[in-house]
């Protein structure tokens, strides 16, 4: 089943999500990559309903880069959350609410410090340390409470990652087979092997 | 509403000119002078009240608001403070829309609007009153000062026409091009706030056409950041402080009639 | 309101015309100039930037601003008016993003500005936008550097080299002598830098070249290039000028000579 997870560190945010697209109880696809690169420093994950998470990752995106093209920087990560948190929130009011849930990384240059940000199809945000969405959650946030650690390297980051990954992989009655893992910093971001 | 379209205002002359945007700009330099000036640490405005006297109740004027002595410098935003120049009634439906822009964008994205943005939103609307039939355009420049995470202190002047551009020291209104060569000869690059504000009083002292200077001719506020919360903090200056700064700076100017009668 | 059309700004004259529209054009020649160039695979921008004032910033002035991650565009005219136009134009650039997930092609963006311009010559109550505007760019997945210009009638069209804004005719003319097909990237901004010459008497300071070279690729060159250019350019202007006196020099000299050597023969003549 869909899992997500973003941790931030001492100047960085990793995002990392599971790559299966599934129907029912079918993969389709296991190669699907569902963290969306917002703005040169703005990280997004996306899970939910096939279909409504693409459809809203792009209308996102394109309204994200319409913002930096017409004013020349781009959103701040605090900026760009509570819009997008307002957009769902107000597609949750309308005829056809998207069914999307997200997690929100990004490193703001004014301030020079990284944000992650936790958003789900009820329009909720809050600003965390550490986030998971999907069945994994439940196996990784008591992980993170232990493990987490706010000034700690890129390194141990993806160490910490890694644990989740792998208890999820152990416990997990229907645990996904690969995750796809990006890190945002003050340089940008990139994807990472784990 | 047949006659709604018949107003041609806003049309090209054969020079391709907008006659409309030149006179509302000539209105504009007749009007209270406002002179802004950008300083490393902050900015400074400084406006000249045309609405004056004996009998003016400005008992009850508010920090940035309209009426009592609130004339020409209004709080736009938390981060933004605003001078006006020329039609007040024009300029306060202005600066109406501006505080909603601000606070609409607080609304989306959570953050104090940035200062260009809000210059922009108003432009915008500007703008439009110079294409769109039956409307005359606005009669108002502004000085925007502000602060943003982006650019950090930022001064701003709009005009009727819809076009603005940033700024280190401006000047808007009445006897603007004498004010404006007084700065070109005293502005420095790294000016700090402190000496901003002796420059920006002693060329509203030069400028101004009064022969007194007081707090009853004078609007001043000046934009910083606060030392603690490292957040943006807008100070107007009541009557009392506005004479107090000119006492301090030797400006303070008494009509010569009083003087003379008091001695 | 069935009736707003009678009143449009914009209504023919007896003999035909559309003077809001020829006036509206009168706004763009007022504006600063402003030059297109293509060449093989680049496409070049250049403006004529007015002087900064001393005490102002000059970021806040742009006049070559960028619609997408590859179109670019310049305008002359009413600066208000293009900042709202463009405003327009960039939200089409990611709408279209958005509905067909190609970025935009230079002539549809082109298209989309010119049939903005075209509805406020035609609509009740309002007047021309004050603007033309050059387009550069390059459509996604091909390699050919395109330009277009567009008008307030709404016209718009493709050029090798073009020119808008104040003494546009004469530049014009410029580009129609000197442009070559398949200019390389240098040739380009030096034509670019040269026809504007014609207008900015006042040289590097106020002139601002943007090239895009491939698709998405966009350099805004540096005061000390533009200087660089154009001292090269006056070099060769001045050493043109040396050889045409040398040579009027030189065909004096040969008359002087010939007519000395007739009076001679006369005088022997004689």
């Amino acid at each position: 089943m869909e899992t997500s997870f973003a941790i931030t560190g001492k100047g960085y945010v990793i995002v990392a999500a599971d790559t299966t697209s599934a129907r029912s109880i079918v993969k389709m696809k296991i190669d699907e990559d569902k963290i969306k690169t917002l703005s040169p420093h703005l990280l997004m994950a996306y899970s939910g309903e096939p279909g409504d998470t693409i459809q809203f990752a792009e209308y996102v995106e394109r309204n994200i880069r319409l913002y930096q093209i017409r004013n020349l920087y781009p959103l701040r990560p605090s900026a760009a959350a509570s819009w997008i948190r307002r957009a769902l929130a107000e597609s949750l009011r309308s005829r056809k609410p998207y069914s999307v849930n997200l997690l929100l990384g990004g490193y703001d240059t004014a301030s020079h410090d990284p944000h992650l940000y936790w958003i789900d199809y009820l329009g909720t945000m809050t600003a965390v340390p550490f986030a998971a969405h999907g069945y994994g959650s439940y196996f990784a946030l008591s992980l993170l409470d232990r493990y987490h650690n706010p000034e700690a390297t890129l390194e141990e980051g993806l160490a910490t990652l890694k644990r989740c990954i792998d208890e999820v992989a152990k416990r997990l009655v229907v645990s996904p087979g690969k995750y796809k893992v990006k890190v945002v910093d003050q340089d940008g971001i990139r994807e990472v092997e784990l | 509403m047949a006659r709604r379209y018949d107003s041609r205002t806003t049309i090209f002359s054969p020079e391709g000119r907008l006659y409309q945007i030149e006179y509302a700009m000539e209105a504009i330099s007749h009007a209270g002078t406002v002179l802004g000036v950008l300083a490393k640490d902050g900015v400074v405005l400084a406006a000249e009240k045309k609405v004056t006297g004996k009998l003016l109740d400005l008992s009850s004027a508010k920090d940035g608001g309209y009426g009592g002595s609130g004339e020409k410098i209004y709080l736009l935003n938390s981060n933004v403070i605003g001078g006006v120049a020329g039609l007040t009634a024009d300029a306060n439906s202005l600066i109406n829309f501006a505080r909603t822009a601000a606070q609409r964008h607080l609304l989306t994205y959570n953050e104090d609007i940035p200062v260009e943005l809000l210059a922009q939103r108003l432009c915008d609307m500007k703008q439009g009153y110079t294409q769109f039939g039956g409307l005359r355009p606005f009669g108002v420049s502004l000085l925007y000062a502000g602060y943003d995470p982006h650019y950090h202190f930022q001064l701003y002047h709009s005009d009727p026409s819809g076009n603005y551009s940033g700024w280190k020291a401006t000047c808007i209104g009445a006897n603007n091009g004498t004010a404006q060569s007084l700065l070109k000869q005293e502005y420095k690059d790294d000016i700090e706030v402190k000496d901003a504000i002796g420059l920006v009083l002693r060329t509203m002292s030069k400028t101004m056409d009064s022969t007194t200077l007081g707090s009853e001719k004078l609007e001043f506020a000046v934009l910083t950041l606060d030392e603690v919360t490292k957040q943006p903090k807008a100070k107007i200056y009541k009557p009392a402080e506005i004479n107090a700064l000119l006492l301090a700076e030797g400006l303070m100017k008494k009509d010569e009639d009083t003087e003379m009668k008091a001695a | 309101m069935s009736r707003s059309y009678d009143r449009a700004l914009t209504v023919f004259s007896p003999d035909g015309h559309l003077f809001q529209v020829e006036y509206a054009l009168e706004a763009v020649r007022k504006g600063t100039c402003a030059v297109g160039v293509r060449g093989k695979d680049v496409v070049v921008l250049g403006v004529e930037k007015k002087s900064v004032l001393q005490l102002q910033d000059p970021r806040t002035v742009r006049k070559v601003v960028m619609l997408d991650d590859h179109v670019c565009l310049a305008f002359a005219g009413l600066t208000a008016d293009g900042r709202v136009l463009i405003d327009k134009a960039r939200i089409e650039c990611q709408s279209h993003r958005l509905t067909v997930e190609d970025p935009v092609t230079v002539e549809y963006i082109t298209r989309h500005i010119a049939g903005i311009q075209q509805r406020y010559t035609q609509s009740g109550g309002v007047r021309p936008f004050g603007i033309s505007t050059l387009i550069v760019g390059f459509d996604p997945h091909d390699t050919k550097p395109r330009l277009y210009q567009t008008e307030p009638s709404g016209i718009y069209s493709a050029w090798k080299a073009n020119a808008i804004g104040r003494s546009s005719k004469t530049v014009r003319e410029f580009l129609e002598k000197n442009h070559k097909d398949d200019l390389s990237r240098e040739e380009s901004i030096k034509l670019t830098v040269k026809s504007l010459l014609e207008v900015v008497q006042t040289g590097a300071k106020n002139i601002e070249i943007s090239v895009m070279e491939s698709y998405g690729k966009v350099t805004n060159l540096a005061l000390s290039e533009i200087e660089a250019i154009v001292s090269e350019i006056e070099r060769e202007k001045e050493a043109e000028a040396e050889r045409k006196r040398s040579r009027l020099a030189a065909t004096a000299a040969g008359q002087a000579a010939m007519s000395q050597r007739a009076a001679e023969r006369q005088g022997s003549g004689e």
